[in-house]
């Protein structure tokens, strides 16, 4: 079920009404088993079967969270015991996800020697949706219970609400056990503050959605698709067009899952903290996919020393980290040189001591307008960032840098057209006014309606409801990007 | 208040229900203005009537003008006008013996709501010729039998008119050898559903765009595309038995709706026509204006982007066909 179906704006109104109604009651078991339930529906509607894989997930985690517990006073034993979890968890993955990869990679590393293998090891695997934050999820629990960080808890119930949890089961924000886990055993009581809230971030996570990234979305199909016939300028428009349209995306669902969760009670971690306003690539991966870097840094780059060691393993460390993070996002080597890119991007600024310098700030964070300083140093970040979209999107490595060979050798200027026939300067003018509402709410990433005026909010809303009117494509596949992964 | 006071007491906190009659407010408000703002922007078609008139030929009400809008934010907008005799013209169609007329029936592609109606093809052959009125009688669905019945069934005024052109699609146009009137499509347009539909304009837009495609889907059966897959991995003997069933359709159609082939041209693309019904039509002494080279011979596309309707290029280029056809 898709955020942005009609099913789906079916079974949130009813879950929304049973939930609250059983919470009249008092019933936190009954009210966490109804989650459950939903959660349950919402992910088998995609394909039942999947649903024996979270559960496999959830089973063996909560024991192995209780067994690494009560072995903690024996350091091999609870080592032992997280091991299973990790492995466990790895394997799903790794069957499921990256078995065709390590097969074909292995084909075609004998073929480097001369010889050749057909290809008869290869299944026809379907990738579970969503397998890559669940098991992210379920893996963090285990470890941040090893390291003592939480208690198991003893309710499978609430255990498996936690990992189940439907705002956020197939595409994040990845929840930590402390976070996402003690709110669901805790009561939940409605308050209308957050329910409010709620609903503003689905409003403006269906906007990017389905105006931003579905409406761009035929266009960077188009070029990415049809790249040797295009010149520099189009590619470039493609590339830069696909930086929005993964941006509207991927926080557009974030924004809807957390909007939905407040609605339920629940405050999930900001995912998105308007990356693309950014003043170096250190700053964009603090606000980029901001639950995926944070359990990278909790459960990879800390755990190998971090920045704490000297500058040769930390640069290390932060290659592991981005080499990890690229291969997480898909069984393609065009993701594991995405990883490295960045790896090379961010490295200079660690070496410089500048990766940490924006964390606690915005830009223009004084003032109305950026510097000229600052302008440059965001323009730049996202033209890094934007480039290495190229391999994010690319079908092959050799796609990638056919891509970018013709990006800096075909110059000359020619018209793009849109391939349905839009125009394309009312996607400019969208873009544009887009850009500005986000510099102008950069503070605050969870209130994007934050109008003091009851009248200006209530244009907003409608401004926002009638451009999905407006930019609305019937013939678009709606699901999100980051479904793949 | 009873009502409330009941349902805080019982199932909901006083939040709640401020949530929801808050929402509800917010929804009807917000559902007004963009009402209003699709009415200002003219987002939304207007579809003219339609009737089936007393000799059962289905068409639209007279004297309706309006503007066809296709796609998001009006990506065609155009203007047409029904006239006396209930079709898109420019013109009122008075057929007289003393007169050189041409008359144009056809589907969609000549009724030409995607166009003005001042700029139709009928209006670029009159463009193109002198002293010759062109009647479009078209209309969006027609097949040949719709066609061949509107002959008949108007038969004294085609007696008057120099040439019919007949554009037909094969083998979609010969699916059935005998005309009945559509009732049932006529009473679907005018039910009460479509009424409102029509009157309030954002819905019909957001109807036109395929916002409520989902909804739709959730509630009608999907159509079974199987067929229509089975019959594009047709073998040659398939074919063959394909090109019978039409052309004897096609032989049907002619019995029932007899033409005067001394006058009478069948406007069609022979890229997309089975070879056997072209060689059917010449060894029956069925006059044809291929239009398919002069489209397959154009450097800039001949339809629209968004619509598999001609654009204006390609409306030149059928307009033009016919004109050198005739040689008129």
């Amino acid at each position: 079920m898709l955020f942005n179906s009609v099913e789906y704006l079916i079974f949130l109104p009813i879950i929304f009404v049973l939930y609250w109604i059983v919470a009249k009651f008092n019933n936190l078991k009954v009210q966490n088993g109804l989650i459950l339930v939903a959660s349950y529906i919402f992910y088998g509607l995609w394909d039942w079967r999947f649903l024996f894989l979270i559960l496999a997930s959830t089973l063996v985690d909560y024991i192995m969270g209780m067994a690494i517990h009560s072995k903690q006073e024996q350091q091999k034993s609870s080592r032992f015991f997280l091991w299973c979890s990790i492995v466990f968890n790895v394997s799903l993955l790794g069957f499921f996800k990256y078995y065709n990869f390590f097969v074909d990679s292995f084909i075609d590393t004998v073929g480097l020697f001369g010889y050749s293998i057909k290809s008869t090891w290869t299944l026809n695997i379907i990738l579970p949706v969503g397998i890559s934050f669940y098991t992210f999820q379920t893996m963090s629990y285990s470890l941040d219970i090893y390291f003592k960080r939480i208690k198991p808890t003893r309710s499978f119930l609430d255990f498996a609400t936690f990992v189940a949890f439907f705002p956020q089961l197939v595409a994040g924000p990845i929840e930590r056990a402390s976070n996402l886990l003690g709110q669901i055993t805790q009561k939940r009581t409605f308050k209308y503050e957050q329910a409010v809230q709620g609903l503003k971030l689905i409003l403006w996570g269906l906007f990017k959605k389905m105006v931003i990234a579905d409406g761009i979305a035929p266009m960077v199909d188009d070029i990415f698709a049809h790249y040797g016939s295009f010149s520099a300028s189009t590619l470039a428009l493609g590339v830069t067009l696909f930086s929005f349209q993964v941006y509207g995306d991927f926080s557009g669902y974030s924004d809807i899952a957390i909007g939905t969760a407040k609605l339920f009670g629940i405050e999930l971690m900001s995912n998105f903290k308007f990356p693309s306003l950014s003043r170096n690539v250190a700053e964009y991966w603090q606000r980029w996919h901001v639950s995926l870097s944070t359990w990278f840094r909790h459960y990879i780059y800390v755990p190998l020393g971090g920045s704490r060691v000297s500058k040769l393993k930390s640069v290390r460390n932060i290659c592991i980290v981005f080499l990890v993070s690229g291969f997480w996002h898909g069984a393609n080597w065009t993701f594991i040189f995405w990883g490295g890119f960045h790896a090379l991007a961010y490295i200079p600024v660690f070496l410089m001591g500048r990766n940490t310098i924006y964390k606690n700030s915005v830009v223009a964070q004084n003032t109305m307008l950026p510097s000229l300083k600052e302008f440059g140093q965001v323009f730049s970040t996202f033209a890094i960032v934007t480039f290495s979209r190229i391999f994010f999107r690319s079908e092959s490595l050799g796609d990638s840098f056919a891509f970018i060979r013709r990006l800096f050798t075909e110059f000359q200027w020619e018209p793009y057209h849109h391939p349905m026939g839009y125009r394309l300067m009312d996607y400019f003018v969208l873009l544009a006014l887009f850009v500005v509402y986000e510099f102008s709410i950069r503070k605050d990433e969870r209130s994007p309606f934050k109008f003091k005026s009851p009248v200006v909010r209530f244009c907003a809303y409608t401004l926002v409801i009638f451009s999905i009117l407006l930019f609305y494509d019937s013939g678009m596949d709606r699901s999100f990007i980051y479904f793949q992964f | 208040m009873i009502a409330v006071w009941t349902v805080h007491s019982f199932i909901f906190s006083f939040n709640m229900i401020k949530l929801f009659l808050k929402s509800t407010a917010y929804l009807v408000m917000i559902f007004l203005v963009l009402e209003v703002l699709v009415r200002i922007f003219h987002l939304y078609p207007e579809d003219s009537p339609r009737y089936i008139d007393e000799l059962g030929v289905e068409k639209r009400v007279p004297h309706y003008r309006g503007y066809s809008v296709t796609g998001n934010r009006r990506q065609n907008f155009s203007e047409y006008h029904i006239n006396e005799q209930g079709f898109n013209s420019y013109r009122e169609f008075t057929p007289s013996y003393s007169k050189k007329e041409l008359a144009l029936i056809g589907d969609s592609f000549i009724q030409g709501f995607h166009q003005n109606y001042y700029n139709s093809i009928g209006k670029k052959i009159e463009n193109r010729t002198e002293g010759l009125e062109v009647y479009e009688y078209a209309y969006d669905g027609w097949d040949l039998a719709d066609q061949l019945h509107l002959i008949q069934a108007y038969a004294d005024d085609f007696a008057k008119i120099d040439r019919i052109v007949v554009y037909m699609k094969y083998p979609m146009d010969l699916e059935r050898t005998e005309y009945e009137a559509n009732t049932s499509r006529i009473a679907t347009l005018n039910s009460t559903i479509f009424k409102v539909r029509n009157n309030i304009k954002l819905v019909y837009y957001a109807s036109e765009i395929g916002f409520l495609d989902p909804v739709k889907n959730l509630f009608l059966q999907k159509q079974d595309v199987q067929e229509i897959s089975n019959n594009e991995n047709t073998t040659q003997s398939a074919e063959k038995d394909r090109d019978s069933f039409y052309i004897a359709n096609f032989e049907k159609l002619l019995k029932n709706y007899p033409i005067d082939k001394s006058k009478t041209s069948l406007l069609l693309d022979k890229r997309f026509t089975s070879p056997a019904f072209i060689e059917h039509c010449d060894a029956n002494g069925i006059d044809i204006i291929d239009f398919g080279p002069w489209l397959a011979q154009s450097k800039g596309p001949v339809t629209l982007v968004y619509d598999k309707h001609w654009n204006n290029h390609g409306r030149n280029l059928v307009a033009q066909s016919i004109v050198d056809h005739f040689g008129l």
